[in-house]
């Protein structure tokens, strides 16, 4: 079990990317909040449906990660739009202080 | 007073529920055209995926009036913790199962009418043209689902009953 957050988003992230090959960056959105909180990761990618809005699905906790985790899947051009024009974030979320990861250049 | 969203969460995943019964049962009517049992999938998959999403409190009103969002669903379902450790050490299935997810999600999405009826007029519910002719959705086979009867279809239903299965059992933190 994963008890500290930041670790047990690493793990999340580094297994988005060996699971979805289209994903091509993640955004650990709220990587400053407290030990206890929620994991959001905002993922860029390149065969997701387009809709114009973000739209995060809230998921339970599991033996391995015990933290409610929030995904929600954007389009490059979409992320685009979303660091142009920040209000288009669901409401308590911002880039700034997001924590940024690519795509491990071995997993291509 | 409104009640609040995990209220209304809760009871899209009970009708999301009834839909899916109601698509499995006419599953066994040989004598029911495939639109119908179609009809009630798309109305399931639509419904979980909005009570999924409803329990998040930052998607806006708007956002939830939508038709679409099945296909974001279930990519981000499959890469949910728990799937995670249900999965480890067999990435490749599941990469396998992602991929065939999100193939006969999108597909299952056009099934509704208000989603691009132009580029795919093929629709569950209302007549279509085609040339010159005009179609009945009951008169006609889908045949870009005929996947779901397959090994790959049939593990994917199993995980939209996951999800609807879950979506009570797992509380969030």
């Amino acid at each position: 079990m994963l008890t500290n957050r930041n670790d047990a988003a690493v793990e999340l992230i580094n297994w988005h990317f060996e699971i979805e090959p289209d994903v091509t960056d993640i955004y650990f959105v709220n990587a400053d909040s407290d030990a206890n909180a929620p994991i959001i990761l905002l993922e860029v990618s390149r065969s997701t449906l387009a809709t114009g809005s973000v739209e995060p699905f809230s998921f339970g906790s599991s033996e391995e990660i015990p933290f409610t985790t929030v995904i929600a899947e954007v389009t490059p051009s979409e992320f685009a739009a979303l660091s142009k024009n920040p209000a288009l974030l669901p409401k308590g979320w911002s880039l700034e202080k997001a924590e940024r990861f690519t795509r491990p250049a071995e997993l291509g | 007073m409104n009640p609040p969203r995990d209220v209304w969460a809760k009871a899209f995943a009970i009708q999301a529920r009834s839909d899916f019964t109601i698509y499995r049962k006419l599953l066994g009517e040989s004598d029911v055209a495939a639109c119908h049992r179609l009809h009630y999938l798309q109305m399931a998959t639509e419904k979980i995926a909005k009570a999924y999403r409803i329990r998040d409190t930052t998607t806006s009103e708007e956002v939830l009036r939508s038709h679409v969002g099945f296909s974001k669903f279930i990519s981000s379902f499959v890469l949910s913790p728990p799937l995670k450790l249900e999965y480890k050490g067999k990435q490749a299935q599941l990469r396998g199962l992602l991929r065939d997810a999100k193939m006969l999600a999108g597909a299952i999405e056009k099934l509704a009418p208000a989603i691009a009826p132009d580029q795919t007029p093929q629709n569950t519910e209302y007549p279509w043209q085609e040339g010159e002719s005009v179609i009945a959705p009951c008169r006609y086979s889908f045949p870009n689902l005929s996947m779901l009867n397959e090994s790959g279809g049939r593990t994917f239903l199993k995980l939209i009953e996951r999800a609807l299965r879950d979506f009570e059992a797992i509380q969030l933190a």
